[in-house]
C-alpha cells in the first residue's frame, strides 16, 4: 500500500524514462501498491517503441516495428488485452529475396518452411526441422534464464552454484547433448552455427540476420549465435523468428501499458527531463528536474541506458572513480538506422512471384554471409555501407488501420538498416542522412523495381538522431551492445546485473540490464520484482 | 613377435616428448614415434640453406611451463633461453608523435625507458601502461592454475571433476570486483576494444593487440581475441616485461632438450617411424602399426597429433560413433599464418631508426595501426593472403650467432594473414607461394628499403607447407583455432576435454587439447598425469 507522504513530491518509486520497460516496471510497482511516478523527457511516451504519422493518415512504426518478443506473462499480469492491446501475426515470418530473383521464405510452420526450401536444397530442407528443434531447445534454456535475476557473484554459494551447474534443473533439462552444445555454440559466430546445418548461402544469411541485427558485429564475430538464441528466447523460440504486429502500430502497446499503469494509480509526466539523480551518503534519494523541481523517492529506477544514468545523471562522487570508469566503458556502438516510407501502392518483389502474402512478414535483405560481413566491414571503419543490409516490414498489409486516413492503396514501409555507424570517419550524419536514405531505397529498388516511384514520404532516422532525440547513448537501440562482454551476469556491469545499480535505492529496468534489448518487457518485469522485494524488506 | 611397451607416444613434437618424459619418469616403458627425421614437430631447427639454421615454423618461447623446466631439469639437457629485448614498431615517415622524435614506437625491457618512450606519444598512455601491466600480471597469475586443470564435463553427473572449477570460482570471488570485471572482459572482448579502455596511441594498441590474433583466424576487432592476448601474456608472468626469448639453437633446441630429458628418464625415441594406424581390438587401443608394417603393442597409446589426424587419420572408419566423428569434423582449424625465413648477408636498415643497434635485437612488429591490422584480416576473411600483412620479425643471429655463417644473418618473419583456404580465383598455395613471399618483402621494404638487396635466400612456409611438413591440419599452429567455443570443456571435442578418447587406452596429449597451443608443454604434462592416474601409477 502506498505511503501517503505529507510531501506531494515524495514517492515510493520514481521511474526515469517512459519507454516500454519503464512503463512495465511502473505498472508492476503500481500493482504492488507503491506510489510511483514515471518521468519522460520527450512529449510522447514509448521511447523506441512508437507510431508516428509520416503523412496525413499514414502512420508508421517510428523505430521498432514488431512486438513478438513481448513476454506473455507481462501481457497477462498487466491485463494488456483489456487495456486495448491486440496482436496480429501473419503466417509468414521472413521473406528474403536474393539477387538471383529467388527468395528464402520462413513460415511459422516448420514443415511448410522445409518444403519450400526443398527446391533450393534437399539437404537444407531435411536439416531445417532438426535445426528448428535445436534452436527451440537452446533458446528455451535462455528463455528460462531471461526470466530470472542473475545470481549474486558475491554469494558464498556461487562457486558451488557454478560448479553444480550440471546439476541445475534447467541445464540438465537440456539433456546431455544439448547441454554440451550450448557451451559450445553460445560464443560461436553465427556464420559457423548456421553452416553446421545448412549449405545454402541464402538460407544461412536469412537466419544469420537475427544474429547481427542491432549489434555492431558481422556474422563472423564470436557471440553472434548468442544474439540469435537470445532473440529466439523472447518469442516462440523457433528458427524463423517472430513477426507480430501491435494493431494500430507499436504505439498501441505503449498506450496499453500507459492505461495499465495509470489504472494502478501510477502518475505519468511527459516533458519532464531529469537533470540529475540526487543522493545522500551513497543512497539515491530522488531526482531533480531540468526545471529545478525536486522529487524524492525510496527507489529511483532508470529506464534509460546505464551509461547515461551513471555517467550523466548520478553524482560522480557517489558512484566513485573506479565504477565511473567502468560505466564509461560500457560499449554502445550504435550501428542501426531507420528509414520509414509512405508508398502510393504495394511494391512488387518479383522474387515473391506475385504472392503478396509473402510481403506481410519481415523482408530481410541480407544476400549472403559475405555480403553481411562486407556491410559490417564498412561500418567498423566508420563508413555507412554502400550495400547496407536491412529488415523491412509493410505492416499496413496486415493492419490496414495504419493507413485508414490516407489515399486508397497507400502502404507504409518500415526499414531497420544495419551497418550505419554512429561515429562517421568523414562528415556528420546531418550531412549524410539523405544520401544514406537514397542508398537504402536504391537497395530496396533492386529487389522491388518501381518502389522508388511509389515513395510519397520518407523519414531517415540516423544513429545520431537516436542519440539526440531519443537519448540513446551512442545511438544504440539496445542500451548497450549485445556482446559476450555485456551478457547475463555482466550486463551492464559485473556486480550490477541484479537490477540494483551502483547506489542503494538506484535500479536499472531498461534494455541495458539482463536479458538485454528488444520489445520484451522482461527487464522491467524482473526489475520490478527486485524493487518490490527490497522496498518490502526495508519497510520492516 | 611384436615389441611391447607400457606406453607409445605418437608424434615427437614438444608435447609428445613432454608426455613421454613424464611417463618414463613414473617408470613406464615408453616409446616415442616421430615420422620425420628430426624431433620437434613444429618446434624444429633445420639447416634450410647451407650454413643457415632456422626455427622453421615456431620462433619464440615464453609459454613453456616452469614446472616442466624444473621437473625435467631441462637446463641440464641444454635448454638455454636467450632473452629478446623489447619490441620495435617501425612507422612510415611522419607517423611518429607530433611532439617530434623518430617515426617508431620502441618498448624495451627497461621499464623506465619504455615509459619515457610512451610519454613521447601520450602522457596518459604512459601512466595507464604501468597500471595495465600490473593488472595483466595479476590476471595471468589468476588464470595460471587453469592451465593445469583437466576440464570437467559439465553434463556429467559425477561432481568430482567439477571441484577444481568450484575452487576456481571461489578464487574468482577473492578478486576485487574491478579485476573480476577485467577477467570477464578478457574472456569475451576483442583485443582492440579491450585495449581502447586504457590507451589512445594507435601503434601501441596495434602492436599490443597483435598478441591477440597470433595463430588465429580472427581480427583484432573480433570478440574473443582478448583471451588470446592473455594466453600470450602467460609467459610474461614469471619474468619482467615481455619475457619472450629465443632458445639457443632455435626452437628445435627446446625439443632436443626435452627429448634428451626423456631419454635420460628411460624413454625410447625413434625418428623416421611414421605411424599408419592405431590398432584397436574389442574397443580398446592395443598398439600401433607403422607404415613399414611393423606392429608395436602398448597398454596406453598417446597421440600428440591433432584431433582430426588422430580420430579420422589413425583409426579405421567405423571405430568411432558417427555423432562423435561429426563433432571431430566440426572442430575448426583454419590455419591463418605463414612464415618467411630469410638468409641475409647484411642487417635490414630501418628508415625510421637507421643503422645497426639494439632495436634489431628484439621483436620488430610491423603493426603501425589498428586499421592496418584489421584490413589485413579483412583480406583473409575472403580467402586472400593479406596484401599488407602483419609481420613479427626477429633476427636470431643477433642473440645466437651460431645460426648463420660469420657476418651473415637469419631473419624469421611470422606473417598474418595467410588463410589455408584460398579464394577459388587464386588457385592453390603452390600457385601463390611466391606472390605471398613478395607481399611480405614489399611490406618490410615500406620500412626497411634495403631488404631486397640483402636477401641471399628466402624460404616461404605457407599453411599448406606447414600442413605437408608437420602434419598440422590446415597448417593451424595451435592444432585448432583458439576460438572461445574451442577452449576448455570443448577442446577438442565437447565432453572429451579430459585427454581420454572414446577408444579405451587411446589418449590425446597435443595442443589440440586444453589449454591449447604454443610451446607450453602443459598439454603433454597434464595428459601424462591423467594416464598415470588412470593406470593407478604415481607421478614420480
Amino acid at each position: 500500500m502506498a505511503t501517503t507522504g505529507v510531501n506531494g513530491n515524495h514517492y515510493d518509486a520514481i521511474v526515469i524514462g517512459g519507454g516500454h520497460n519503464g512503463l512495465v516496471t511502473a505498472a508492476y510497482l503500481g500493482k504492488a501498491g507503491l506510489r510511483t511516478v514515471v518521468l519522460e523527457r520527450r512529449e510522447t511516451l514509448g521511447g523506441a517503441v512508437g507510431t508516428s504519422e509520416l503523412a496525413p493518415g499514414a502512420r508508421v512504426p517510428t523505430l521498432a516495428h514488431t512486438v513478438g518478443r513481448l513476454r506473455p506473462s507481462v501481457v497477462r499480469d498487466l491485463d494488456l488485452k483489456r487495456h486495448g492491446l491486440s496482436l496480429v501475426g501473419p503466417d509468414v515470418r521472413v521473406f528474403a529475396p536474393g539477387p538471383d530473383g529467388s527468395a528464402v521464405v520462413l513460415w511459422g510452420d516448420v514443415a511448410r518452411t522445409a518444403e519450400g526450401l526443398r527446391a533450393r536444397s534437399a539437404a537444407d530442407a531435411d536439416a531445417y526441422p532438426g535445426f528448428d528443434h535445436l534452436v527451440r531447445s537452446l533458446s528455451g534454456f535462455l528463455g528460462e534464464i531471461a526470466g530470472r535475476t542473475p545470481p549474486d557473484i558475491e554469494s558464498p554459494g556461487l562457486g558451488d552454484a557454478l560448479a553444480g551447474l550440471q546439476l541445475g534443473r534447467t541445464f540438465r533439462g537440456l539433456g546431455r547433448d544439448h547441454g554440451r552444445t550450448i557451451t559450445r555454440v553460445l560464443p560461436m559466430a553465427i556464420a559457423d552455427f548456421v553452416a553446421e546445418s545448412f549449405e545454402s548461402d541464402a538460407l544461412q544469411a536469412a537466419i544469420a540476420w537475427r544474429g547481427v541485427q542491432y549489434t555492431s558485429m558481422g556474422p563472423w564475430s564470436a557471440g553472434t549465435t548468442a544474439v540469435l538464441l537470445t532473440d529466439s528466447a523472447g518469442n516462440d523460440g523457433g528458427a524463423a523468428g517472430q513477426t507480430v504486429y501491435a494493431r494500430g502500430g507499436p504505439g498501441a502497446l505503449i498506450a496499453a501499458l500507459e492505461a495499465a499503469a495509470t489504472a494502478t494509480g501510477v502518475e505519468i509526466r511527459t516533458g519532464a527531463e531529469v537533470a540529475h539523480i540526487t543522493s545522500r551518503d551513497g543512497r539515491a534519494t530522488g531526482v531533480a528536474l531540468a526545471g529545478g523541481e525536486e522529487l524524492t523517492a525510496r527507489a529511483v529506477v532508470a529506464g534509460i541506458d546505464p551509461k547515461r544514468a551513471l555517467t550523466g545523471l548520478a553524482d560522480p562522487v557517489a558512484v566513485g572513480p573506479s565504477l565511473l570508469w567502468r560505466a564509461g566503458n560500457i560499449r554502445t556502438p550504435g550501428t542501426v538506422a531507420k528509414v520509414n516510407l509512405v508508398l502510393a501502392g504495394s511494391p512488387t518483389f518479383p522474387a515473391a512471384g506475385g504472392d503478396a502474402r509473402l510481403l506481410r512478414g519481415r523482408i530481410v535483405i541480407a544476400p549472403g554471409i559475405d555480403a553481411m560481413e562486407r556491410a559490417h566491414d564498412a561500418a567498423k571503419f566508420g563508413r555507412p555501407s554502400d550495400e547496407p543490409i536491412m529488415e523491412a516490414t509493410i505492416p499496413s498489409l496486415t493492419d490496414p488501420s495504419l493507413v485508414e486516413g490516407a489515399a486508397p492503396g497507400t502502404q507504409v514501409m518500415s526499414v531497420i538498416v544495419q551497418s550505419a555507424p554512429r561515429t562517421l570517419r568523414d562528415g556528420t550524419w546531418d550531412d549524410a542522412r539523405e544520401g544514406f536514405g537514397d542508398r537504402v531505397v536504391k537497395t530496396l529498388e533492386a529487389h522491388a523495381p518501381g518502389l522508388t516511384a511509389l515513395v510519397t514520404a520518407r523519414e531517415v532516422i540516423t544513429p545520431l538522431d537516436l542519440e539526440r532525440d531519443f537519448g540513446l547513448t551512442g545511438g544504440h537501440p539496445m542500451h548497450g551492445e549485445h556482446g559476450l562482454d555485456q551478457f547475463f551476469l555482466w550486463r551492464p556491469l559485473l556486480g550490477h546485473a541484479r537490477y540494483r545499480l551502483a547506489l542503494d535505492g538506484l535500479y536499472l529496468a531498461g534494455a541495458g540490464a539482463h536479458p538485454g534489448g528488444g520489445v520484451t518487457g522482461q527487464n522491467g518485469q524482473n526489475a520490478a520484482r527486485e524493487i518490490v522485494s527490497d522496498l518490502r524488506k526495508r519497510r520492516r | 613377435m611384436a615389441q611391447s611397451y607400457d606406453a607409445v607416444v605418437i608424434g615427437g613434437g614438444h608435447n609428445g616428448l613432454v608426455s613421454a618424459a613424464y611417463l618414463a619418469r613414473a617408470g613406464m616403458r615408453t616409446l616415442v614415434l616421430e615420422k620425420r627425421h628430426v624431433l620437434g614437430g613444429a618446434a624444429v631447427t633445420e639447416e634450410i640453406f647451407p650454413g643457415f639454421r632456422f626455427s622453421v615454423f615456431s620462433y619464440v618461447v615464453s609459454l613453456l611451463r616452469p614446472e616442466i623446466i624444473r621437473d625435467l631439469e631441462l637446463p641440464r639437457h641444454g635448454l638455454d633461453i636467450l632473452p629478446l629485448d623489447g619490441t620495435m614498431t617501425p612507422l612510415h615517415k611522419g607517423e611518429g608523435p607530433k611532439a617530434g622524435g623518430g617515426d617508431y614506437l620502441w618498448r624495451v625491457n627497461d621499464h623506465g625507458r619504455t615509459i619515457r618512450e610512451l610519454r613521447r606519444w601520450s602522457a596518459s598512455d604512459a601512466e595507464a601502461y604501468e597500471e595495465y601491466g600490473q593488472l595483466m600480471v595479476e590476471m595471468a597469475r589468476f588464470i595460471k592454475p587453469i592451465l593445469a586443470i583437466t576440464p570437467p564435463d559439465l553434463t556429467s553427473l559425477d561432481p568430482r571433476p567439477m571441484l577444481p572449477l568450484a575452487a576456481l570460482a571461489r578464487r574468482f570471488q577473492g578478486l576485487p570486483q574491478p579485476q573480476q570485471a577485467v577477467f570477464v572482459q578478457l574472456m569475451t572482448m576483442s583485443a582492440s576494444e579491450f585495449l581502447d579502455q586504457w590507451f589512445e596511441t594507435d601503434p601501441l594498441k596495434a602492436t599490443m593487440s597483435a598478441s591477440g590474433i597470433i595463430g588465429t583466424y580472427q581480427g583484432v576487432k573480433s570478440p574473443g581475441t582478448a583471451y588470446v592476448l592473455l594466453h600470450h601474456y602467460m609467459g610474461e608472468i614469471d619474468g619482467a616485461f615481455r619475457a619472450w626469448g629465443i632458445p639457443k639453437g632455435g626452437t628445435g633446441g627446446v625439443s632436443n632438450a626435452i627429448g634428451s630429458a626423456a631419454r635420460a628418464l628411460g624413454a625410447e625415441i625413434r625418428t623416421n617411424a611414421p605411424v599408419a594406424n592405431v590398432i584397436v581390438k574389442g574397443g580398446r587401443a592395443v598398439g600401433v602399426a607403422l607404415e613399414s608394417g611393423e606392429e608395436i603393442h602398448a597398454d596406453a597409446i598417446l597421440s600428440s597429433l591433432d584431433s582430426r589426424q588422430t580420430f579420422l587419420g589413425l583409426l579405421e572408419s567405423g571405430t568411432l560413433d558417427p555423432s562423435f566423428e561429426e563433432e571431430v569434423k566440426r572442430f575448426k582449424f583454419r590455419g591463418s599464418s605463414g612464415k618467411v625465413n630469410l638468409a641475409v648477408d647484411r642487417l635490414p636498415d630501418f628508415t625510421s631508426l637507421p643503422g645497426v643497434g639494439e632495436h634489431l635485437r628484439g621483436a620488430i612488429s610491423f603493426s603501425p595501426s589498428i586499421d592496418d591490422m584489421e584490413t589485413a584480416y579483412d583480406d583473409a576473411k575472403y580467402g586472400h593472403f593479406s596484401r599488407r600483412p602483419y609481420i613479427d620479425m626477429i633476427i636470431p643471429t643477433l642473440v645466437d650467432p651460431t645460426m648463420a655463417p660469420p657476418g651473415k644473418h637469419v631473419i624469421s618473419c611470422f606473417v598474418q594473414y595467410a588463410p589455408y583456404k584460398l579464394a577459388p580465383e587464386l588457385g592453390t598455395w603452390d600457385d601463390q607461394r611466391e606472390a605471398f613471399g613478395d607481399a611480405v618483402i614489399d611490406r618490410i621494404a615500406e620500412f626497411a628499403p634495403n631488404i631486397r638487396d640483402i636477401i641471399l635466400h628466402r624460404n616461404i612456409q605457407t599453411p599448406l607447407d606447414i600442413e605437408r611438413t608437420t602434419g598440422l591440419t590446415e597448417g593451424n599452429i595451435f592444432q585448432g583455432e583458439l576460438s572461445l567455443e574451442q577452449l576448455f570443456f570443448n577442446r577438442p571435442v565437447p565432453g572429451y576435454a579430459r585427454f581420454k578418447t572414446p577408444v579405451r587406452d587411446l589418449w590425446l596429449c597435443g595442443s589440440a587439447t586444453h589449454p591449447g597451443g604454443g610451446i607450453m608443454g602443459a598439454n603433454g604434462r597434464i595428459a601424462a598425469l591423467e594416464v598415470l592416474k588412470a593406470r593407478g601409477r604415481k607421478a614420480a
